[in-house]
């Protein structure tokens, strides 16, 4: 912050105090404690697992999880390879978590971007990424990507990237369209005429006024790519073995739907209440702070 | 730097939009500029007045170089204006600036107003970083804000105090030419007197030139040393302010002092007849004559041209300029 | 209304033309096109042949060019696992997903977009709060996850309709239930907050202000209204009955375009991905073209041109 001797009265990041408000309510509250849990987990994987998600136990093939006569041993169970579900299920959660914010964030960055390339350079530059945005808002992304996936292969960081493209063209919209009408009128126009270069007008002053939108749309987005991982995955598509993500676990667990139902319950219910949670949360925040957004 | 001396001199110039009309409708042509030539001298204002849509906010733009002219010419310093978005055209925003109609808009409201008029220094490298501190403490003072109030955030702010803010960042380079665009007419009535004050009271102090662009034209005579009344994309009258307000010639001119409210005056005032105008559906001749209340058969015809008169005024009306006998109006022709 | 038309309809064929970019794109990316269609294992005088016949030995933009012409004429290529043509392939399994998709379709409109209007209209009633819970919960249960529940409990436990197959219509229940509920889940919330908006807007408030009976109000402002991003949405779902039933097929085993699809993307079949993949977004540029054909009739203003022009 070259401005640091002028702001030692209020940091320049700090944003204009709002009114008080009642606390989250507890369905959001309960949102945020998943979302923790479930980052702690991804995180601390390596810690937490009680055994190495490959490790096999061929002494407890298919052992139902406790409270169904199930040993502690395997407070979740094993598949019939005698693999642990609750060490598979922790190591998809890193993978599932790793693909989808690795891939909201590319998307955010790619959108943004090409929203604020159309809004500076108008003409034929905004004509090509409004094609693109009309693109691909257009076809199913599933279709999109299966298509991708048919024509290159699978890889990790293919995946993330190919679901990097799902929503960007939202955020392009939405950075095209905020970087116009601070244009036209308001603060962009005149830090433009003060002589800053773009660089400056947009990382330093449009950006950090649509931060609040883009972040709201990202906590949207979330949960719809953590369903298409997990849908790609389920198909055969996605993450490919022996990686292991929550949708991948339960297109594994189908085979023993009716003999081990708790392998595909288990990355089930957690896909549910993870995309449930952050749906929750990206409402109230929506709500919160940008009414406009729908 | 002679107070006097030509700083900007623009020629001609002439800005035309595309408009659609609905969605998918043909391309109308708007001129909303149609070859206006100006002059601002270092430490005078000009006051450039006329209803909205009459293209005076355009001007504004173009005289800065913030939009290319479709044709004509603006030489700042005796040099042309670079084209917008150039390093040679950033450069120059240091020493050519605006302040806006809507200060809360023009502001960052993310940012404290110390950071926003440091901001200037910091993009044009002006003075140490040390010292800018002391910099934009002083510039807080000059235009009457105190210190602390930089700390503040935009919305902390009143409405007057804002626009001053924006006078602080405008002036931080010490530019030669301020643009004002409407800068008052945001402001409650009250306020509106101390920041016209202010800005006479700056001009004395730094010396710009200034443009003051409004609709004003009572504000436009209290800062301005010589006035150009717009009207449709050109100017129509131009000259010393007490002169143009005491004795108008266009009669354009005339309509808009005399819709000036003047205490203690009854009776009769001449109102404007017609349609307020449309600049894309320009009338031919003079641009005036609709709602024109001395229009003859030649004002719809032929477009008069800007002319001196021997006392320096300068007039675009065929009567005025006694080229054609007064008529009683399109209007009352028609009849 | 003629402008409007044509306007669209060139956007509709620029967005096709983008597609098939899209898939020559891709495809030259990918590898030898010649040879990956042709299959590893043919041999070298026949991917030849193919490179020749398909133009691969000219410059990049004539193959373009080429390429184009060859799918305007229909020629989509070969499937490479059976040799017949890939839009025949395609084309027979159509009818299937329609047999799931068009049945869902009506039961996400015949329930999604009356419960939304419901809740929008009692606000924050139980009802209101019975519709969003379930709509939110249809939109994070994963289709897959709730095929398979509705499977182990309606087949598995209690057996009352098989779990997988295509032999009889009782087989098709299941999936058409699976893709309906989620639909209809989206639509009903997507329909609440469409309805919420336009209740909030001043003219409805005028309109019940002057006395208008609220039911006229309802009928005769908000709804229209209201209509216009709700019909967006099911424009999306109708162009995705082709396609829309990826998951759910292969949760349920139905022979349709979806499970093609996915096992022509598992054995790297390229030429039925791609014509899947054309035809979808042919149906998706249709369905829009429609949507907005049908924005002009519940929206006036997008019909005619302003006479004013806003200076």
């Amino acid at each position: 912050m070259p401005e640091a001797p002028l702001t030692v009265a209020a940091p320049a990041t700090a944003a204009p105090p709002r009114p008080a408000r009642a606390g989250p309510p507890p369905m959001v509250l309960f949102g945020f404690g998943w979302l923790a849990l479930m980052l702690a987990v991804a995180l601390l994987a390596d810690v937490v697992s009680p055994y190495a998600y490959t490790a096999l136990d061929l002494r407890n093939r298919l052992s139902p999880p406790i409270g169904f006569g199930g040993a502690w041993l395997h407070p979740l169970g094993t598949d019939e390879l005698g693999r642990d579900v609750l060490a598979r299920l922790i190591y998809s959660i890193r993978t599932s978590l790793l693909i989808a914010f690795g891939a909201t964030i590319i998307g955010a960055l790619v959108g943004t971007s090409l929203g604020f390339l159309a809004a500076h350079f108008r003409g034929l530059v905004e004509q090509a990424v409004m094609a693109l945005v009309d693109f691909s808002a257009s076809i199913p992304f599933l279709i999109l990507a299966l298509a991708v996936l048919a024509f290159f292969g699978n890889s990790m960081v293919l995946l993330i990237c190919l679901l990097g493209l799902h929503a960007w063209e939202r955020y392009a919209r939405i950075a095209r369209g905020l970087a116009l009408s601070a244009g036209a009128q308001g603060y962009a126009a005149a830090v433009r005429q003060l002589g800053a270069t773009p660089w400056r007008l947009y990382g330093r002053h449009v950006l950090p006024n649509i931060a609040s939108t883009l972040i709201v749309s990202m906590t949207l987005a979330f949960p719809e790519i953590i369903l298409l991982e997990s849908g790609l995955s389920f198909l055969g598509l996605g993450v490919q073995p022996p990686a292991t993500s929550l949708g991948s676990m339960v297109g594994y667990g189908r085979e023993y739907l009716t003999r081990a139902p708790w392998i595909l319950l288990a990355p089930a219910i957690t896909i549910v209440l993870t995309t449930l949670s952050v749906s929750l949360i990206g409402d109230w925040l929506r709500d919160r702070l940008d009414p406009t957004l729908r | 730097m002679r107070v006097g001396a030509e700083l900007l001199k623009a020629e001609g110039l002439v800005r035309r939009y595309a408009m659609r009309r609905g969605m998918f409708g043909r391309s109308v042509e708007l001129r909303a500029v149609d070859g206006v030539s100006l002059t601002i001298e270092r430490g005078r204002t000009l006051g450039l007045v006329g209803e909205s849509g009459c293209g005076k906010s355009t001007t504004g733009r173009l005289v800065l170089g913030m939009e290319t002219p479709d044709a004509g010419s603006v030489a700042f310093d005796g040099r042309p204006v670079p084209p917008p978005g150039t390093a040679a055209w950033r450069a120059l925003r240091a020493r050519m600036q605006m302040v806006f109609q809507d200060p809360l808009g023009a502001l960052d409201r993310r940012l404290p107003i110390g950071v926003q008029v440091a901001e200037p220094l910091d993009i044009h490298g002006i003075g140490a970083r040390s010292e800018r501190a002391a910099r934009v403490e002083s510039l807080l003072l000059a235009v009457g804000l105190r210190a602390d109030q930089g700390a503040r955030y935009p919305h902390e702010l009143s409405g007057g105090q804002r626009q001053r803010a924006v006078l602080a960042r405008a002036l931080a380079t010490d530019p030669a030419l301020l643009v004002c665009d409407e800068p008052i007419s945001a402001l409650d009535v009250s306020i509106q007197a101390q920041v016209m004050n202010l800005l006479v009271d700056l001009q004395e102090r730094f010396g710009m030139g200034m443009l003051f662009v409004s609709h004003d034209l009572r504000a436009v005579r209290q800062v301005s040393h010589r006035v150009a009344v717009m009207y449709l994309g050109r100017i129509v009258e131009e000259g010393e302010p007490d002169a143009v307000l005491q004795d108008p010639a266009h009669p354009y001119a005339r309509a808009l002092v005399a819709a000036i409210p003047h205490p203690g005056r009854s009776g009769r005032r001449t109102v404007l007849q017609g349609d307020p105008p449309n600049p894309a559906d320009r009338p031919s001749g003079c641009a005036f004559h609709p709602r024109c209340p001395v229009a003859s058969a030649r004002c719809t015809q032929d477009a008069p041209t800007l002319k001196r008169r021997p006392d320096g005024r300068m007039i675009a009306c065929h009567v005025a300029q006694g080229d054609a006998a007064p008529g009683r109006g399109v209007l009352a022709e028609a009849a | 209304m003629l402008r409007f038309l044509a306007f669209r309809l060139a956007r509709a064929a620029l967005t096709i033309a983008m597609v098939v970019t899209f898939a020559f794109i891709v495809l030259r990316m990918s590898g030898d096109p010649a040879q990956i269609i042709m299959g590893a294992d043919a041999p070298p005088e026949a991917v030849d042949a193919f490179r020749t016949a398909w133009g691969l030995d000219r410059p990049l933009w004539e193959q373009y060019f080429h390429y184009f012409g060859a799918i305007l004429s229909g020629d989509l290529g070969r499937s490479m696992r059976d040799g017949r043509d890939a839009i025949v392939l395609v084309a027979e399994r159509i009818p299937a997903t329609l047999a799931l998709t068009i049945p869902a379709l009506l039961i996400k409109v015949g329930i999604g977009v009356p419960a939304g209007i419901y809740a929008a209209l009692h606000r924050n009633s139980l009802a209101d709060r019975i519709v969003m819970v379930i709509a939110v919960a249809g939109f994070t249960v994963p289709s897959f996850v709730l095929g398979l529940i509705l499977v182990l409990v309606f087949a598995v436990q209690l057996g009352w309709l098989p779990s997988g197959g295509q032999e009889s219509w009782r087989h098709a229940i299941l999936p058409i239930i699976t893709l309906g509920v989620g639909g209809a889940a989206v639509l009903a919330r997507f329909t609440r907050s469409a309805m919420l908006e336009v209740l909030g807007q001043p003219f409805i408030r005028t309109a019940s202000a002057k006395g208008v009976p609220w039911r006229m109000v309802v009928t005769n402002h908000a709804l229209p209204n209201a209509a216009i991003p709700t019909v967006t949405i099911i424009g999306f779902m109708v162009g995705s009955l082709i396609a829309g039933a990826v998951v759910v097929e292969s949760v349920f085993s139905w022979p349709g375009v979806g499970r093609l699809l996915v096992v022509a993307v598992s054995n790297r079949d390229l030429a039925v991905v791609q014509c899947i993949l054309l035809l979808v977004a042919c149906t998706m540029v249709v369905a829009n073209l429609v949507v907005d054909l049908l924005y002009g009739l519940l929206d006036p203003r997008l019909r005619s041109a302003p006479r004013q022009a806003t200076a």
